[in-house]
C-alpha cells in the first residue's frame, strides 16, 4: 500500500542524487528521477525500506524538451544554499 | 520533535545519574553508537551515560540533541547543517555545539532536518534546513551554524518545537499572543489562516490561542500542536486518520485533561492526568510493513467505543490504546510511525511500524499493541524520546 500521496511540487530536487525527494518516515528519502516521470512512473521509493509514495504529477510536464520545462515550472522554488558561518 | 515533558511530580528518592539506551534506523549515526547499522535491540550507551547529566533530548529525522547543564550536543545526521558544527558533515558520535558555548541554552528540539535551541535569556537559535522558512530568518537559506531568529530579539522564547518542514515557537509568559508559527503551510501547520498558504519565513502569530495559558507546544511531520494549563488539546496541521487538514488551532472536543501530547507523522498519543493513553488517528498504526513480513497477532488495539464521544465534526477518532490492563502511564514519545510509552510499574513498551528495529524487540516486525521491550528487571523509572525511525530511553537510577 502507497504510504502517502505526494504532489511533485511538494517534493524537492536533490542535485547529488538526481532525483525528486521527500521524506520517508525512515529517516531517508523516497526519491524518482526525471527520467522514471517521463516514462510514467508514478511510485517514488525508499533505498532504505520497503515504503514508496505515489507522486502526483502531469506526465507532459516532463515531455518533449524535459529539462528547460521542468526547470522553469517544477523544480522548487528556493534553491538551496548553504551559508558558512 | 515530540517532546513535551511535563516536570515529574516531588521524587523522594533522588536522581544519582542514568543509563543510556537507543535502538532502531542508525544510517545516518543517529543513534549516538558510533556505528551506521540499525539495531533491532537497546544498545547502552556508555560514554552518553557517563557524562554530564543530560536534562532534555531532542530526535529529528534522523539527528538528535542533547541538553546537559545549559550546554548542546548534536550528533547524527549534519548534511543540511542541522548539527550546528560549522559544516555540512554528519556525526557518529556526540559533539558540543561551539557557537552556543556563549550562551546558556534551556530548551531544544530537531525537527525533519532543522534545529532550534533557546537560551535562558529567551533568545532563539535555529540552523539546519532552511528552503521552506522553517528557521524564520525571512529568507529561504540554511544555516550550518546556529543563527539567532532575530524577530524575538525584543521577546522572550520559552520553546520552539521543529517539525518537518516548520516551527513553531511559545513566548514565555504571554497570553496575549502566545505561539508562532513559521515555514511549510501547505497543510494548515501554521495555524495563521483559514485558506491555504505555502510557506511563511517571517513568523506569524498563530489564532485562535490569544489569551489562553498556553504550556507546551509540539510539531512532527506536518502535524502541530498546543497543550495549555487546563489540560485542553488544540490541534492543527494535517488532518489525522485521512481526515481533512485543519488550517487554524482546534479543541479537541473532549472532557479529558491532558498532561502530554507526542506527535508523530499520522497519529498523536495523548496522556490523560490519570495516566491513561488515547491515540488520534491510530487506525493503521502498527499496520505499514508488506503483509508478508508483519506478523499482526493481536487484535486492533484501538477501542473508541470506551471514550464516549470519540468522533467529532472533523471526523477526528480518539480512541484509548488497549493492552495496557488499566496500567497508569507515566510518559509517552511518537517516532512518525512509532509510539512509545512507559508504565508506573518502570516497564517501557513499543508499537507501531518496526521495519528498521526502532521497537527494540529484536525483530522488524510491526506491532499495533504496546509490546514489552527487555531493558532490565525490577523497577526503574525511564524516560523516553522518539525521532522519526529511532528511538531512545533513559534509565534513572536513584539513590
Amino acid at each position: 500500500m502507497s504510504y502517502d500521496d505526494v504532489e511533485i511540487e511538494d517534493m524537492e530536487w536533490n542535485e547529488e542524487i538526481q532525483a525528486f525527494t521527500y521524506p520517508c518516515p525512515c529517516g531517508d528519502l523516497f526519491q524518482i528521477t526525471k527520467e522514471e516521470l517521463r516514462l510514467g512512473e508514478e511510485i517514488a521509493r525508499c533505498p532504505s525500506c520497503s515504503l514508496y509514495i505515489t507522486v502526483i504529477y502531469n506526465m507532459e510536464d516532463f515531455m518533449g524538451e524535459p529539462d528547460r520545462n521542468i526547470k522553469k515550472n517544477l523544480e522548487p522554488s528556493k534553491q538551496q544554499s548553504v551559508t558558512v558561518a | 520533535m515530540d517532546e513535551m515533558n511535563i516536570e515529574e511530580e516531588t521524587e523522594m528518592e533522588e536522581e544519582i545519574g542514568g543509563e543510556w539506551w537507543s535502538w532502531g534506523a542508525g544510517t545516518d549515526g543517529q543513534l549516538g553508537t558510533g556505528r551506521l547499522d540499525d539495531e533491532h535491540l537497546p544498545q547502552r550507551l556508555p560514554d552518553l551515560s557517563s557524562g554530564r547529566r543530560i536534562s532534555q533530548l531532542a530526535c529529528g529525522g534522523a539527528h538528535v540533541i542533547a541538553l546537559s547543564g545549559g550546554d548542546v550536543m548534536t550528533w547524527g545526521r549534519g548534511t543540511s547543517g542541522q548539527l550546528g558544527h560549522g559544516e555540512l558533515e554528519s556525526c557518529l558520535l556526540p559533539k558540543p555545539v561551539k557557537f552556543l558555548e556563549n550562551f546558556t541554552t534551556s530548551y531544544v528540539s530537531a525537527g525533519w532536518n532543522h534545529s532550534g535551541f533557546v537560551s535562558d535569556t529567551g533568545k532563539l537559535f535555529t540552523c539546519g534546513d532552511g528552503s521552506f522558512g522553517q528557521l524564520g530568518h525571512g529568507d529561504y537559506q540554511s544555516h550550518c551554524s546556529p543563527v539567532e531568529v532575530l524577530y524575538f530579539a525584543f521577546k522572550h522564547v520559552e520553546q520552539i518545537a521543529c517539525g518537518m518542514r516548520h516551527s513553531l515557537v511559545l513566548l514565555k509568559g504571554s497570553s496575549e499572543d502566545p505561539v508562532y508559527g513559521f515555514g511549510s503551510g501547505k497543510r494548515g501547520q501554521l495555524g495563521v489562516s483559514k485558506d491555504r498558504i505555502r510557506s511563511f519565513a517571517v513568523p506569524q502569530v498563530i489564532f485562535g490561542l490569544g489569551g489562553i495559558k498556553v504550556i507546551s507546544i509540539s510539531a512532527n511531520g506536518d502535524h502541530s500542536a498546543a497543550l495549555s494549563a487546563n489540560g485542553q488539546l488544540y490541534t492543527w496541521g494535517r488532518g489525522f486518520g485521512g481526515t481533512s487538514d485543519i488550517h487554524l488551532p482546534q479543541t479537541l472536543p473532549s472532557p479529558l485533561r491532558f498532561s502530554q501530547v507526542a506527535l508523530g507523522w499520522n497519529h498523536a498519543l495523548l496522556l490523560t492526568g490519570e495516566g491513561e493513553v488515547l491515540m488520534l488517528g491510530g487506525n493503521h498504526h502498527g499496520m505499514l510493513s508488506d503483509p508478508q513480513t508483519s506478523r499482526q497477532q493481536h487484535s486492533p488495539v484501538l477501542d473508541s467505543s470506551s471514550v464516549g464521544s470519540a468522533e467529532d465534526s472533523m471526523g477526528l477518532i480518539l480512541a484509548k490504546v488497549c493492552g495496557l490492563d488499566g496500567t497508569r502511564v507515566l510518559e509517552i514519545a511518537a517516532g512518525a510511525e512509532h509510539s512509545v510509552l512507559v508504565t508506573e510499574n518502570g516497564v517501557v513498551m513499543t508499537w507501531g511500524w518496526g521495519e528498521h528495529g526502532q521497537l527494540g524487540l529484536g525483530n522488524t516486525f510491526d506491532q499495533t499493541s504496546p509490546q514489552m521491550v527487555k531493558l532490565s528487571d525490577g523497577h526503574n523509572r525511564f524516560r523516553v524520546y522518539c525521532g522519526s525511525g529511532f528511538t531512545y530511553a533513559y534509565r534513572i537510577l536513584l539513590s
